[in-house]
């Protein structure tokens, strides 16, 4: 260590930099993907735009503990789930919630049950709005909408989910299949109301 | 070969692609058969796409600024 001379610290440094230049505008690029997955994690716009503010702010301060090569989003979306979690979300959990689902036929029964005459599935999907979809999301519980969202929503694989969500590929699995199945619910729900 | 119970569970599996080869056929051998099956999973391909594209919301621009304004600022 004492051999250590200026030089090799300048070119360090240097280096340093511009490893440091090139994560910070890889980070960037992601910012639009980063704003989508969390948009639906959290309830309204300021919360997600917040919560994308303080990622990127520790993305860009622990960024050395970032492997290059390695799946930079998902590192990404590591960190913000794990800042959502921080930020309060264990006082509203409640772990025994078990929400009602119902089969995955379920949506396309109640919405072609209120049609008139036989439309074609692809008429059928249109009977649900943008909001339909939104507000669905927004009531599928905590733990399930993560995995909708990073899944269905983010394209994350079942094994990028189970890392950012630190959970076994098994759980990921289940709670998106269960997951699904509450979002259609309650899609029907606010399509066509619910059962009487 | 399945029934339409069966189809039912295996749709998302079938959808993503996790069933076995076997599973896939037996699956499949239904679905010529079985119209009833068939709209169903057409119908969630469809749900798939909507939902994923019904979800977008553009980022603001003022936020985008916001985060290339946390950069380390360059010596």
């Amino acid at each position: 260590m004492s051999e250590t001379t200026r030089e090799p610290d300048a070119r360090r440094l240097a280096t340093e930099a511009r490893d440091r230049v090139r994560f910070e505008e890889d980070a960037l690029a992601l910012s639009d993907q980063v704003y989508r997955v969390a948009r639906h994690l959290v309830g309204s716009r300021e919360e997600a735009e917040d919560l994308v503010q303080e990622t990127y702010a520790r993305a860009f301060r622990s960024w050395r503990s970032f492997t290059p090569g390695t799946n930079l989003r998902a590192w990404l979306l590591r960190i913000l789930t794990n800042l959502n979690i921080d930020r309060g979300r264990r006082v509203q959990r409640q772990p025994d919630q078990q929400p009602l689902e119902e089969g995955d036929y379920f949506l396309y029964n109640r919405l072609e049950a209120t049609s008139d005459g036989v439309p074609d599935e692809e008429r059928v999907v249109q009977r649900l709005s943008q909001n339909d979809v939104v507000s669905a999301l927004s009531e599928v519980p905590h733990d399930f909408r993560d995995v909708i969202v990073l899944v269905d929503i983010g394209d994350f694989t079942y094994a990028d989910a189970a890392q950012i969500l630190d959970v076994p590929v098994g759980t990921v699995m289940s709670r998106l299949h269960r997951g699904r199945r509450i979002l259609k619910k309650a899609m029907a729900e606010s399509a066509v109301g619910s059962e009487s | 070969m399945c029934n339409c119970d069966e189809c039912e569970q295996w749709m998302q599996p079938y959808m993503d692609r996790v069933l076995t080869d076997a599973e896939r056929a037996e699956a499949e051998t239904h679905l010529n058969e079985c119209t009833y099956c068939r709209k169903r999973y057409r119908f969630e391909e469809h749900l798939r796409q909507f939902v994923h594209q019904a979800v977008i919301e553009p980022m603001p621009v003022e936020l985008k600024q916001k985060l290339a304004d946390l950069r380390t600022p360059l010596m």
